[in-house]
């Protein structure tokens, strides 16, 4: 007697090819949802401005700080005010700030802040969890050596080729584990706090024969609290 | 030799201790200690502390069954339970990280930087006083409150009030627009604001509907303003807050000559009248004493707490600890301080000898004192006639001798120091003695008030009710009188008179602004301009930091309409005012910029007035004090009123820093009660929490008693400011939801307003108590982190010192068993590298530390401390980083002296918690600190459960959101209050521990700052939040590896000891043992004291 029907047989096929499916839909649902995409290499968000690196560093030479001011004094990078853009581009592309321009001029938005009184929303390319406290002051304003050289961490460092770059994007994994890697052995980063914002830097052999006392002036924190308040 | 036991190996002394929490831990028997440590233990336990007394499943097991191996969870329960959790989180983790915006200015304001914080100089208001104070600000967001060092009240430091208004500021239940004839209050909390508010934080809601509210107010006020011109301002009475500010007078004399017959009427519930009208009997005018704790080397204290809650206490604490602060037994520094008072207040905590006496004796006593000086040959002239002996008792009696000798022996050095309760004749023969004595010019100074025309508080709202017939409009600016009045007078009543329009400015819609016609939202200090000047007549321009946040007035800018000023905006009011003081409009502008940076009006201090005192009028002053009425006992008591250590006289009601702050000698946490002595007690044959009923005439409240030991006999002592019942959603005297299978339970105390009359405002004998038979539950904190009767405070008198100058690390037994880990040697690295490294470490000087509670505030502020709520306090959940133990010293539990001691993290190099992390969520620094890693910890609680100190606290809850809604995430947390967050501290979520990190946050943030600076750092760059809120400086915070530092100068005095130094944690907080200085000629000082 059989008590089992015969499609039974099946069943075992059934649930192997359930598992494959739902173990599939699974895996993508934790890849999707689990591993934030803005937290990525290579996350590059489209901005309301097409603003281009490329153009402004790489091809017109404009320093970090011409925008980023006040990022040796202060924690926080600093996005600029629409004032900063305006100082240029109320004489640059000026054509675009007309009423009448064309709705897809991409200085369009610029100049709807300045005229509006509102702000850009500039999407956060790069991300650090709440409770993670970076300063950016102290990494570009650096130590003195013994040598009175002024020692600090360049932009490029962190944030890779913004000269070539014409959308920016994420070029480091912002990770534990890739911060604490510079500041245990931060001395292939170090450089003369004059040159941060030099793109492409290569260290001179005096400079490169003098790591070791460079990274005792910098003296990177290596414990939690060095971060994380 | 310390007069506290040694410690030694061995159970604690079977006679009871020496040194004890509370009236039950002094009683306990040993075998009931063990029970409670045992039980203890069970509420620490994993599963009992997750489920049991969370009522997460079921209602915790009875506390004597939590050894008992009965299983309390089923293997089932566990399953569900662990699965749902496991179900929730996954939940959790799986929201998508949002994309986030950056949103620039678009035109940049200047000096103001993203991620830098600015400070500015500013003042708040302390009646007739003003404390000058430094405000963080973190891009347009004031944070935090630190004192101003140029500002003479404050010199640098602030108190508990100073630490905490600024959480006013965020308040979520302040008023929001004005409400009146056609415009109702919203219901709380409004669905639509909170909706409005989701999208747009911090705007206001239905913005057309507030801008219609405010024309709508300002057509009635205008109405109401013209109708006064017409008739010269017949009807007109404005009702107002005691001011320090030149520009409000200026403006009540515009008022007055534009509305001759108006008048100005001045209250608050608590008030320096009576030291204004002492003076006034004393020298002819009325007068505001200083004195100068500095100099002063015997101190008498009648009732007075200038230590604690008296104007002047942060001036007079600055002043005072450093005296007590003493490092060589030989020093001449320490001053004696002599307390008689009814009530247990800080600076009774503080006294070298302390004599318990009713409020009503205090005249009596200091006449007694008055005798036995003139006994002594101090000339008195007529007031030594006036003066009579009382008896007052053996013990009273007993002390003149001695204290008339040692104030004798200290002429010009000894002042007595009268509280503002007492009645105007005791400060007037207080200011004779000052005076006989030689302490004027020396250590007693008087100032000219800072409103002459204010008068009598109390006889201006007695004129008020009794006139209140010929008022047709009254206009209240500030204040809440409906609750703050005495019971004699029916506010309500009068506010809900025919043909009366009355207008009510006040931060919140409370109990007055629900009777008055308009109420219009008041602006907080922080939002608006104004003047103030100090006690000593030093003027400061107040500010602001921020714009009204919800739109609001000052009670300058009311005054200012009804003025007629031109332009009523107090920016411009404040800055005619000051116009007047310098004329030229060039060094004005400079002038006002530099009274700005710097808090105060360089020169504007009055000079002290000299003037003999009037023996004549004091005698006749003395003469007229009536006799006290009936005796006390027998179910009759005195009741005198105080103000709250936290919520002073209900202006802070809502404050949930405030609300859940430990009284300073009760412990009592979000209730106020009926403070007695126990002998008083046991008489009515009550407990602690059972209701008495206290009638006064036809008026009585019902408030559950406590028994404070050192209390006065049948005297009872009310604290103000709580039982208000429109304070917003915290503070109100309400039934809170209980969580899951808890019972309701209630909290927000007792308003006992009710008894307190015209007569009778400061204390009040012949009310009658008797019980009524109910319960309510009071929750003090004393017990939580008990120590086992270990010996954690230590403390020895002045002669004990001399003899061993070493007496706190006195046997102090060193550790055998060796670490568990190779010990770091923290001073070694510097050797070793050449670089400079830190040991950080902290010296809490006992001997100077009043238990005020300003550390632990400042802590909360700094630190984004969350409040937990009354049940959670119960279950000892409180999340203070600091706590401040108080411990009663002595065998008498009628009359014991008090020790306070603040217990944050110690720091240990060898840490016990830091063993025990299954995740290294607590590890070491390099520079000895013991770090916590929020992110990291998965909450096991073995850290706390290992820690000696019992100084973490874990988030078993959504704390910041818990008391809005207890089980949300974040769900429905006002987004105001999230604007009162610390930037550079974590906001813990649920389920981390947390615990006192030496406010690592300055520590890295002066690292920074020398870096720029191309220096290193030096002692003093950081000033942790404690150390700088506290006006003694008993807090030390500093380099243990720089040999020139304060901190290590005074971590390796005489009196330093660790806490436990035996269990060789080795920390690196080091306490300083208290120091007393008892008076040799005193029966009982000495051993058994």
């Amino acid at each position: 007697m059989n008590i089992f029907p015969r499609q039974l047989n099946l069943l075992p096929i059934a649930l192997g090819g359930a598992a494959f499916i739902g173990g599939g839909v699974l895996t993508l649902v934790v890849w999707y949802y689990l591993s934030p995409k803005n937290l990525q290499v290579g996350y590059a968000p489209e901005q309301p401005i097409p603003y281009s690196h490329r153009l402004h560093v790489g091809e017109l030479g404009l320093d970090c700080r011409y925008c980023h001011a006040n990022v040796e004094q202060s924690a926080e990078a600093m996005i600029p005010p629409t004032q900063t853009c305006m100082g240029c581009h109320s004489v640059v592309h000026s054509d675009q700030g007309a009423e009448d321009a064309p709705a897809d001029a991409p200085l369009r938005p610029l100049w709807e802040s300045w005229r509006n009184d509102e702000s850009i929303d500039w999407v956060r390319v790069h991300k650090l969890p709440d409770h993670t406290f970076f300063n950016h002051s102290t990494h570009l304003y650096g130590a003195t050596n013994e040598n009175g050289d002024q020692v600090a961490i360049g932009c490029e460092s962190c944030h890779g080729r913004v000269d070539q770059m014409e959308i920016v994007r994420i070029e480091e994994p912002i990770a534990m584990q890739w911060c604490l890697e510079c500041h245990r052995d931060p001395g292939e980063h170090l450089r003369p706090a004059d040159e941060i914002t030099t793109m492409g830097w290569e260290p001179s052999t005096e400079w490169a024969a003098q790591v070791e006392a460079h990274v005792a002036a910098v003296n990177p924190p290596e414990n939690c609290s060095g971060c994380h308040r | 030799m310390s007069r506290r036991k040694p410690y030694e190996f061995r159970e604690p002394a079977k006679s009871g201790p020496v040194v004890w929490r509370s009236l039950e831990d002094k009683v306990a028997s040993p075998s009931t200690r063990k029970e409670r440590a045992e039980s203890e233990a069970g509420r620490q336990g994993f599963v009992g502390g997750l489920l049991g007394s969370g009522g997460l499943l079921k209602k915790a097991a009875p506390k004597e069954d939590l050894l008992a191996k009965q299983p309390r969870l089923s293997r089932r329960g566990f399953l569900a339970t662990t699965g749902t959790a496991a179900a929730a989180l996954s939940l959790q983790g799986c929201v998508r990280r949002p994309e986030e915006n950056i949103l620039p200015y678009v035109r940049g304001p200047e000096y103001s930087l993203p991620g830098i914080p600015t400070h500015f100089a500013t003042v708040t208001e302390r009646g007739g006083d003003s404390l000058g104070i430094l405000v963080t600000s973190h891009q347009g967001r004031p944070t935090k409150i630190e004192g101003n060092s140029a500002h003479p009240s404050s010199r640098g430091a602030t108190d508990l009030r100073g630490q905490a208004f600024i959480w006013d500021l965020y308040d979520p239940d302040r008023s929001r627009f004005p409400v009146g004839p056609g415009f109702p209050a919203a219901e709380e909390p409004e669905p639509a604001a909170e909706a409005a508010s989701d999208e747009h934080p911090y705007e206001a809601p239905a913005a057309v509907a507030v801008s219609a509210r405010w024309a709508g107010f300002d057509e009635a006020f205008g109405a109401l303003v013209a109708a006064h011109e017409g008739n010269g301002g017949q009807g007109l009475r404005i009702l107002t807050q005691p001011s320090n500010s030149p520009s409000f007078q200026r403006l009540r004399g515009l008022v007055k000559a534009r509305f001759p017959q108006a008048k100005f009427h001045t209250y608050a519930p608590i008030t320096d009248r009576n030291v204004l009208e002492g003076a006034r009997i004393a020298f002819g005018q009325p007068l505001a004493p200083i004195f100068d704790f500095q100099r002063a080397d015997v101190v008498v204290a009648l009732d007075s707490d200038f230590l604690g809650l008296d104007t002047g206490n942060v001036r007079a604490g600055s002043q005072f600890g450093p005296r007590r602060a003493i490092s060589n037994p030989d020093s001449d520094r320490m001053n004696r301080l002599y307390s008689v008072e009814a009530t247990f207040s800080s600076t009774g905590a503080s006294a070298d000898h302390r004599l318990r006496l009713a409020a009503r004796d205090i005249g009596a006593f200091l006449k007694n004192l008055a005798v036995a000086l003139k006994d002594k040959g101090l000339e008195l002239d007529a007031v030594g006639s006036a003066v009579t002996a009382t008896d007052l008792g053996a013990e009273a009696a007993a002390w003149l001798e001695p204290l008339a000798t040692d104030i004798i022996e200290n002429r010009g050095r000894a002042p007595i120091v009268v509280g503002p309760r007492q009645p105007a004749a005791v400060h007037a023969l207080a200011h004779s003695l000052n005076h006989a004595l030689g302490n004027f010019g020396q250590v007693v100074d008087v100032f000219p008030p800072v409103d002459s025309e204010q008068g009598d508080t109390l006889a201006s709202l007695r004129e008020l009710v009794s006139e209140i017939d010929q008022v047709t409009t009254l206009v209240m600016l500030g204040g809440n009188p409906v609750y703050d009045t005495p019971g004699d007078v029916n506010f309500t009543e009068l506010l809900g008179r025919d043909g009366l329009t009355s207008v009510h400015l006040a931060s919140h819609f409370n109990e007055t602004s629900e009777q008055a016609t308009w109420h219009a939202p008041e602006t907080h200090e922080l939002e608006t301009w104004g003047d103030q000047r100090a006690i000593d007549g030093t003027l400061s321009i107040q500010q602001p930091l921020i714009a009204p946040i919800w739109g609001a007035r000052s009670a300058l800018e009311v005054l200012g309409v009804l003025s007629g000023e031109r332009n009523w905006r107090s920016h411009y009011v404040v800055r005619k005012t000051m116009r007047e003081r310098i004329a030229n409009p060039v060094t004005f502008e400079r002038e006002w910029r530099r009274a700005l940076h710097r808090g105060v009006v360089a020169g504007s201090a009055n000079r002290p007035v000299r003037l003999a005192t009037q023996p004549a009028a004091v005698a006749q002053a003395l003469g007229a004090m009536p006799a006290n009425e009936g005796t006390l006992g027998g179910g009759t008591v005195e009741v005198q009123f105080l103000p709250d250590p936290a919520l002073f006289d209900g202006r802070y009601a809502n404050n949930l820093w405030c609300l859940e702050c430990p009284d300073p000698m009760t412990k009592l946490s979000w209730d106020n009660a009926a403070l007695m002595s126990k002998t008083t007690r046991d008489e009515l044959g009550l407990s602690n929490g059972q209701i008495v009923r206290l009638s006064r005439g036809d008026k009585s409240i019902e408030v559950p008693v406590w028994a404070l030991p050192g209390h006065a006999d049948n005297s009872v002592s009310l604290n103000l400011g709580w039982g208000r019942t429109r304070a917003g959603r915290y503070g109100n005297a309400q039934t809170w939801p209980g969580l899951a299978v808890e019972p309701d339970w209630k909290a927000g105390g007792f308003d006992v307003q009710a008894i307190r009359g015209l007569d009778g405002f400061d204390f009040a004998g012949g009310v009658s108590i008797e019980a009524t038979g109910e319960e309510y539950e009071l929750i003090p904190t004393q017990e939580h982190g008990y120590m086992e009767g270990r010996p954690i405070a230590i403390e020895a008198t002045v002669e004990e010192y001399k003899a061993e100058p070493e007496f706190a690390s006195y046997r102090t037994v060193e550790l055998t068993v060796p670490p568990l880990w190779e010990t770091q040697d923290y001073s070694a690295h510097e050797v070793a590298t050449g670089r400079i490294l830190h040991k950080w470490g902290m010296v809490i000087d006992l001997s100077s530390c009043t238990g005020c509670n300003a550390c632990l505030i400042a802590c909360q502020a700094e630190n984004n401390i969350p409040a937990v709520g009354k049940q959670e306090v119960k279950r000892g959940r409180e999340m203070h980083w600091l706590r401040i133990d108080r411990y009663f010293v002595g065998d008498s539990d009628a009359d014991p002296q008090v020790s306070m001691q603040p217990v944050g993290c110690q720091q240990c190099e060898e840490a016990p918690c830091e063993n025990v992390c299954p995740v290294n969520a607590t590890v070491h620094s390099e520079e000895g600190l013991n770090d916590m890693a929020y992110n990291r910890c998965i909450g096991t609680r073995y850290c706390a459960n290992n820690c000696p100190y019992k100084v973490r606290r874990f988030n078993y809850l959504d704390w910041h959101n818990h008391l809005d809604q207890p089980w949300s995430m974040h769900g429905a947390f006002p987004h105001v209050r999230q604007m009162g967050f610390n930037p550079n501290v974590t906001v813990r979520m649920r389920g981390v521990m947390e615990k006192c990190s030496y406010c690592v946050q300055r520590i890295q943030e002066a690292k920074f700052r020398v870096r720029r600076e191309h220096r290193q750092l030096r002692d003093g760059d950081i000033a942790v939040a404690c150390e700088s809120a506290c006006a003694s400086r008993c807090i030390t915070f500093g380099d243990l590896n720089d040999p020139n530092s304060r901190v290590t100068r005074l971590a390796s005095m005489n009196r330093q000891y660790k806490l436990l130094a035996e269990i060789g944690a080795r920390p690196r907080t080091t306490y300083l043992g208290r120091i007393r200085n008892p008076n040799p000629a005193f029966a009982g000082s000495g051993e058994e004291a």
